[in-house]
C-alpha cells in the first residue's frame, strides 16, 4: 500500500500520465497503432501466397483415344493444373506458352497409345514456361512425378521398390499464410514501436516542449521512463491485436506458450522503442526522422526472413542478417506459434535480442540525456 | 505552355540544390535494388538434412551418398538414436530422411521398401521443394540402379523455356525494377508537392494565373525527367550486375516505361495533394506505394494466387502491368504482341491519377 502511494506521488507517475493521455489524445497515434497493422497482416498474409495450385496448362492431343485422356485427368486430377486450353496444333500451343498465357503444354503423340499397347515406351512432350523460376521448379516436379506415376500402371512390376513417405512437421497442410503471418506480427511490431516512439520524441523537440520538462525537477531518467513505459504497455496492445487477427482470422495455431511470447515480444518492443529513440535523437525534425526510418526499417525487413526466408539469401546476406534484431523475432515468432518451442531452444534469440535491446537503450538515452543536460 | 516550363524549371532547381533529397533520389534506389536483387529468393540451397541409416547396406549408403550429391542438402551430424523430430524442432535441420534397417532386404525381396522422410513445414515453399526434390531423386535412383525390372513406359520430355537454368533472378530482378521505379519516382513527386503545402507557397500558386492542369503538369515534368534518370541508372546498374540485356524488340518497355514513370509520378503527386505536410505524404507513398507494388503487383509470387477480394485491386496497380513488361523485355521477348496492353493501361491509370488529382487542386483554387 505504502509503495503504491509512493508510486502514485512520484514524478515517474506524473510524468507517465501526461504521457499517457498525450498518446490517448493523438487520435493519429492510436490509429497508426491499429490501422496499418491489422491491414498489413491481411494483404501480407492474403497476397503472398506461394502455393502451386491451379497452373494453367495447354494440351495438344494428338492421340485423342481414352488412354491420353486418362493422362490428362491424371495431371488435373489433384487440381495441381487446370486445362485452360486444347489445341491442335503444337506451334499454337508454343505461342501460348511465350506469351505467358498457359503455365506449361503437354503435347501427346499421335501413335501414343499404339505404342503403349504394343509395349514400348511412349514419349510425350512437356513445355514449362520457366521466367517464374520457383514456380516452374515446382511445376516440372510434378509434371514428372504424376507422368511416372501414370506410366507405371503399365509395368509388369506394380511395386515401387522404393517409396519416399513424406510427413511435414508443424503445417502439414502447408497453409502458406502461417509462414508469412508470424513474420509480418514481427514486421507491424518493428514499424509501431521505432515511429511511435520517434514521433514522442521528436513532437517535443517540434514543438519546444521538451525545455519545458527539462525546467522540471524530474531528473532524466524519469523523464525517460516516463516515455517508454506507456510505449511499451501500448505496443503490447498492439501485439495482441495482431495476435488476434493471427488466430481468429489466419488461424494460425499458437503450440508455444502465450507469457513467453509477450516477453519476446517485449524485448523486440524494447529493441525497437531503442531504434526509434536513436533515430530521434540525431534526427533534427520529423520529416528527417521518417525518411531515415525508411532507410533504416527498409533493409531491417527485407533481410529478416519475414517475406523470403533466410536460408535461401546468399551467404553473405545470411551472415549479415545475423546483425539484424528483426531476423531473430520473426525465428521466435514462428518458432513459438508454429513449433511450440519454448526458451531451451529459443535461447540464442533470446539472448540476441538481449544484447540489442540494452545496447540500443543505453545509447539512445545516453544521446538522449546529454541532449536534455 | 510556358507557365509548364516556367514550374519545371523552378522545381528543377529546388531539387537540384537539396543535397539530401538528391542523395536520396540516387542512393535509395540503389540500396533498394542491392538488397532485393540479392537478398530476395525463394528456393533455399543447402538444405539442411539429417540422415538416419538403420540399414547400414550398401544400396543404403549409395542412396545416401547420391542424395548429398544432388548439392542440394548439407549434411548435419546425428547421433544414430536421438529421435530426429528434435533436430528439426531446434531449427538445426530443415528435413530428416529415415532408412528403416529392413530397407535393402525389402528392396531383394521385391517389396516396397519405404524411405521416412520428416519436413519442417514451417516455410511452405521451401518444404514442397524439398518434398518433390527427394521424390525426384529417389525415382532417379530407382531408374540409375535398376532396380525395376522395366523402365517407366512414358516418358515426360519436360523442357523448360526462357530460363532453363532456373535462376532466380532473372524472375526477381526485373521485378525489382518495376518496384523501385513505381516508389522512388512517386516519393520524390509527393515531398514536392507537400512542401508547398507545408511551406503556405501552395496559396501563391493558388492565388496565381496558374492553373491546376498546368501546376501538376509543371511539377509532373520535373520529376518525369528525374525519372527517367533514375531509371537509366537503376536498370543499367541491375542490367550489368546480373548480366540481363534485351531478349526481344526493347520498344515495348521504352514506351511502357515511360507511361510507367508517368504514373508513377502522378500517384506521388496526387499523394502530396491530399497530405498536409510532408511527413505524412512519405508515409502515405511509403505504405500505399511499398504494400501495393510488392504485394499486388505479382513480384514475388504469381498474381493467380492472390483470393478473390484483394485480386480485382491488382488491376489498378500500374507495378503489375511494367513487371509484365520488364519480365518480357528481359526475359520472354514476345514483343509488342505479347504485351501490347500493358502500356496502353499505364497511359491510362497516369491519366486517371492526373485527373484525379487536379480535381482536388481545383477545388481548392475555388474555394481560395
Amino acid at each position: 500500500m505504502k509503495l503504491f502511494r509512493r508510486l502514485i506521488e512520484s514524478r515517474f507517475w506524473v510524468l507517465s500520465v501526461k504521457e499517457i493521455s498525450q498518446i490517448l489524445r493523438n487520435k493519429q497515434l492510436i490509429f497508426l497503432l491499429v490501422f496499418p497493422p491489422t491491414i498489413q497482416l491481411l494483404i501480407f498474409g492474403l497476397a503472398l501466397n506461394p502455393d502451386v495450385q491451379h497452373l494453367k496448362l495447354g494440351v495438344t492431343d494428338y492421340s485423342n483415344t481414352p488412354m491420353s485422356r486418362e493422362l490428362i485427368s491424371a495431371l488435373t486430377a489433384n487440381e495441381v493444373f487446370e486445362v485452360k486450353s486444347v489445341t491442335l496444333d503444337e506451334h499454337a500451343l508454343g505461342e501460348q506458352v511465350r506469351r505467358g498465357q498457359i503455365t506449361a503444354g503437354l503435347v501427346i503423340p499421335p501413335n501414343f497409345n499404339r505404342l503403349l499397347k504394343s509395349d514400348q515406351p511412349a514419349e510425350v512432350q512437356v513445355l514449362i514456361d520457366a521466367v517464374d523460376a520457383n514456380t516452374a521448379g515446382i511445376a516440372n516436379g510434378y509434371m514428372s512425378q504424376i507422368i511416372n506415376q501414370f506410366g507405371r500402371q503399365f509395368m509388369p512390376n506394380v511395386v515401387p521398390p522404393i517409396q519416399t513417405q513424406a510427413t511435414i512437421l508443424y503445417n502439414p497442410g502447408l497453409v502458406s499464410s502461417w509462414f508469412i503471418v508470424p513474420g509480418v506480427i514481427g514486421l507491424v511490431l518493428n514499424l509501431g514501436s521505432s515511429l511511435v516512439s520517434t514521433a514522442a520524441v521528436v513532437r517535443e523537440k517540434d514543438t519546444g516542449t521538451l525545455e519545458q520538462l527539462l525546467m522540471t525537477p524530474a531528473a532524466a531518467w524519469e523523464i525517460i521512463l516516463a516515455k517508454v513505459v506507456p510505449l511499451f504497455v501500448l505496443l503490447l496492445g498492439e501485439v495482441i491485436l495482431a495476435l488476434s487477427v493471427a488466430t481468429f482470422i489466419f488461424q494460425v495455431p499458437f503450440r508455444g506458450n502465450i507469457f513467453l511470447y509477450l516477453f519476446f515480444a517485449g524485448l523486440y518492443a524494447c529493441v525497437g522503442i531503442g531504434i526509434g529513440f536513436l533515430l530521434a535523437t540525431v534526427c533534427r525534425t520529423q520529416q528527417q526522422a521518417i525518411l531515415t526510418s525508411f532507410f533504416i526499417n527498409l533493409p531491417l525487413i527485407q533481410l529478416s526472413g519475414a517475406i523470403a526466408p533466410v536460408e535461401s539469401m546468399p551467404k553473405f546476406f545470411q551472415i549479415f542478417s545475423l546483425a539484424n534484431p528483426l531476423r531473430h523475432f520473426v525465428t521466435i515468432s514462428r518458432g513459438v506459434l508454429l513449433k511450440g518451442n519454448g526458451l531451451d531452444v529459443l535461447y540464442p534469440e533470446a539472448l540476441a535480442l538481449f544484447a540489442f535491446a540494452i545496447v540500443l537503450l543505453t545509447i539512445s538515452t545516453n544521446k538522449f540525456r546529454t541532449q536534455l543536460s | 505552355m510556358k507557365r509548364i516550363l516556367a514550374q519545371c524549371s523552378k522545381e528543377l532547381a529546388q531539387f537540384r540544390r537539396d543535397r539530401l533529397t538528391l542523395a536520396l533520389a540516387f542512393i535509395l534506389p540503389v540500396m533498394t535494388l542491392f538488397i532485393f536483387g540479392f537478398a530476395i529468393r525463394l528456393e533455399a540451397k543447402n538444405i539442411t538434412l539429417i540422415v538416419q541409416d538403420f540399414d547400414h547396406s550398401n544400396l543404403s549408403q549409395s542412396y545416401v551418398e547420391r542424395l548429398y550429391a544432388t548439392n542440394q542438402f548439407l549434411p548435419v551430424q546425428w547421433s544414430g538414436t536421438d529421435p530426429v523430430r528434435d533436430g528439426i524442432e531446434r531449427g538445426l535441420a530443415k528435413a530428416a530422411v529415415i532408412i528403416s534397417p529392413e530397407f535393402s532386404r525389402d528392396v531383394k525381396a521385391g517389396k516396397t521398401s519405404v524411405v521416412q522422410v520428416l519436413i519442417d513445414g514451417t516455410d511452405v515453399n521451401n518444404a514442397r521443394v524439398i518434398k518433390n526434390s527427394i521424390q525426384a531423386f529417389t525415382n532417379a535412383f530407382i531408374q540409375d540402379q535398376n532396380l525395376l525390372q522395366s523402365p517407366s513406359k512414358i516418358l515426360p520430355r519436360i523442357r523448360l523455356w526462357f530460363n532453363p537454368g532456373r535462376q532466380e533472378s532473372l524472375y526477381i530482378v526485373p521485378g525489382v525494377f518495376g518496384v523501385i521505379l513505381a516508389i522512388y519516382p512517386s516519393l520524390l513527386a509527393a515531398l514536392a508537392m507537400s512542401r508547398e503545402k507545408e511551406q503556405g507557397t501552395i496559396l501563391q500558386i493558388y492565388a496565381s494565373s496558374v492553373s491546376a492542369a498546368e501546376l501538376l503538369l509543371g511539377k509532373g515534368l520535373a520529376y518525369f525527367i528525374v525519372a527517367i534518370g533514375q531509371t537509366l541508372f537503376v536498370m543499367g546498374l541491375g542490367c550489368a550486375i546480373w548480366q540481363l540485356g534485351f531478349v526481344g524488340d526493347p520498344t515495348p518497355l521504352l514506351i511502357g516505361s515511360l507511361a510507367f514513370l508517368a504514373a508513377s509520378v502522378m500517384f506521388g503527386l496526387f499523394i502530396g495533394v491530399r497530405a498536409s505536410n510532408r511527413s505524412v505524404a512519405v508515409q502515405g507513398v511509403a505504405t500505399v506505394g511499398f504494400l501495393l507494388s510488392l504485394l499486388l503487383s505479382g513480384f514475388i509470387y504469381p498474381l493467380n494466387n492472390i483470393p478473390f477480394p484483394l485480386s480485382l485491386i491488382t488491376n489498378l496497380v500500374p507495378a503489375r502491368y511494367y513487371i509484365e513488361l520488364t519480365r518480357d523485355a528481359f526475359v520472354r521477348g514476345t514483343g509488342w504482341s505479347g504485351v501490347w496492353s500493358a502500356p496502353l493501361l499505364l497511359a491510362l491509370l497516369a491519366f486517371l491519377l492526373f485527373s484525379i488529382a487536379r480535381k482536388i487542386i481545383s477545388r481548392m483554387q475555388l474555394s481560395g
